[in-house]
């Protein structure tokens, strides 16, 4: 496990050497947080295609469906399997009222 | 900056593509040394991101990993990943390279590829490797099958978390790791800098890469890999299955406004290809190319090119004027017909696929090396009907797409060359 007090260190230096971390970064970060939470909490209805997703999270189609593919590849949420022109989603391990 | 870390081999190989790998394996087995160098994260070039390759529909991973696998094994083989080629000096008989590795910001030595670092880290970026469609973190390993399995940070992209510095077993976060330089010493050289694709911003009248349902080929690519951004075919825009998908031929090529009016060769064989794959995931898909003609220029080409007109790919003959979309952002593509009735038409389509051109992936006169360039940036040959690798500068060989537009064989073949011309040449010193 890593060194506390090196990291700390490190994390001290690294914000003398590049300054705080941008503003811009921060408020990407927080909508980012925002968008998947609210995507998650709509799934706990059950499953949804992209752009149920997207008017549930009040995001653009293509935004949700982006938030929708990394939540994917990172494990949260599944793929269901079945027919129609929008493929529905699902939280991994079936958390979600079926 | 760290110490100057010092490299002597025969060849220095410069890119590895499919075209580096298979010169730098050929280099290597011949019992010639050999140093790659590769300023992406990870060796493999534009072949690794493909799906299957035409004629044959191999899988193009299934091609590449062997390769790329046997060049980071080899004993002979000094791989630099995530490393730039800012100069290269001539000095007698031997060439001197100034590289330098990018930071990483891991200790390269100690990573064990777990991946907990990018498993905890909380930013989420476009992924590039997936054309922007998926998505990383600000420290991820490129891609699954990469080489080496190492993460890379984007300090640009990183909150300063710790995260990732908690999470990792083996302490090798360097938060303040700086570019290290590497001088290699090599008696020849080869060039395998590969190409680029026209970029989607090139033909104002198609969108300008504005337009979410208007991809790039090598999106499509993505779309269609196993490993894809959605796992399935989807249009970006929505994540809708798309019933209707158009290509638009000659989108970067045979065009003088653009830049480009050479034919670059493999437009119309990849766009078969990928309209073959898309009608064996969506079986109920209306595929259309509209092309100006098609050319089919290697062995079973045209075969391959038939079959998937008796496929029902359906083949326009027909000039695309414009390319704008409608208010659920579904493409419309104005066409004229070059067959029958020539009246321009709108057609709606889900997802169209503009088939871009090739153009030099690196312009490398600035090595100064005295290979000369053709009009267009692409390396010229001293003398094609004598050798397909030899340039102007002694010593310097060109392999794969840094002589023009060729296809995955032709780039093999020409490595091959590559090789034996270094070879040959350095016996000679």
């Amino acid at each position: 496990m890593a060194n506390t007090v090196k990291l700390a260190e490190q994390l001290k230096k690294l914000n003398e050497l590049r300054g705080p971390v941008p503003q811009e970064l921060r408020d990407r970060l927080a909508a980012q947080n925002k968008a998947q939470q609210a995507i998650l909490n709509a799934l706990k209805e059950g499953p949804k295609t992209a752009p149920e997703l997207a008017a549930a999270a009040g995001l653009p189609a293509d935004k949700a469906l982006w938030y929708l593919v990394g939540l994917r590849k990172y494990g949260k949420i599944s793929d269901v399997v079945g027919r129609g022109d929008y493929p529905k989603y699902d939280l991994k391990g079936g958390e979600a009222k079926k | 900056m760290k110490e100057l870390e010092k490299i002597e081999v025969d060849t220095l190989v410069v890119g590895s593509g499919i075209a580096g790998l298979q010169a730098a394996l050929d280099l290597a087995d011949q019992g010639y040394s050999v140093a790659i160098v590769e300023k992406a994260p990870s060796i493999g070039g534009k072949m690794i991101s493909l799906s299957k390759v035409f004629p044959t529909l191999d899988c193009a991973s299934c091609i590449t990993t062997p390769r790329m696998a046997s060049v980071s094994h080899h004993p002979r083989i000094k791989t630099l990943t995530y490393s730039t080629v800012d100069a290269i000096k001539r000095e007698g008989r031997t060439f001197t390279a100034a590289v330098t590795r990018k930071p990483r910001y891991i200790d390269e030595k100690e990573c064990i590829s777990c991946k907990r670092c990018e498993e905890v880290c909380p930013v989420y970026l476009p992924d590039e490797y997936e054309q922007g469609m998926g998505a990383k973190k600000t420290i991820s390993i490129p891609f699954t099958n990469a080489i080496p399995q190492l993460p890379v940070m984007h300090p640009e992209h990183c909150i300063r978390c710790g995260a990732c510095a908690r999470a990792c077993p083996k302490d090798c976060i360097e938060f303040l790791q700086e570019p290290a330089p590497v001088e290699i010493k090599a008696k020849a050289v080869i060039l395998a800098t590969g190409y680029e694709t026209t970029p989607m911003t090139a033909k104002k009248h198609y969108g300008v890469g504005e337009l979410p349902n208007v991809i790039s080929p090598m999106a499509a690519e993505r779309l269609l890999a196993p490993h894809g951004p959605y796992g399935r075919v989807l249009r970006p825009s929505d994540g809708k299955v798309p019933g209707s998908i158009a290509y638009v031929q000659c989108a970067g090529s045979r065009d003088k406004s653009i830049g480009v009016p050479y034919c670059s060769r493999v437009c119309c064989m990849y766009a078969i290809k990928q309209a073959v794959l898309l009608s064996g995931s969506l079986p109920v898909a209306d595929i259309t190319i509209y092309y100006m003609d098609i050319r089919a220029f290697g062995k079973g080409y045209e075969q391959f090119y038939n079959n998937a007109r008796a496929m029902g790919i359906n083949f326009v003959k027909a000039k695309v004027a414009r390319v704008t979309e409608d208010a659920e952002h579904n493409p419309i593509v104005r066409i004229e017909r070059q067959e029958g009735t020539s009246a321009p038409e709108e057609v709606k389509h889900d997802l169209v696929i503009l088939s871009q051109g090739l153009v030099p992936g690196c312009d490398v006169s600035k090595f100064g090396l005295g290979a000369g360039l053709n009009d267009f940036g692409f390396v010229q040959l001293s003398d094609e009907t004598v050798s397909s690798a030899v340039t102007a500068g002694a010593g310097v060989f060109a392999a794969g797409v840094v002589k023009g537009p060729r296809d995955i064989p032709d780039s093999v073949v020409d490595a091959g060359s590559a090789a034996m011309e270094a070879a040959s040449y350095i016996r000679k010193l």
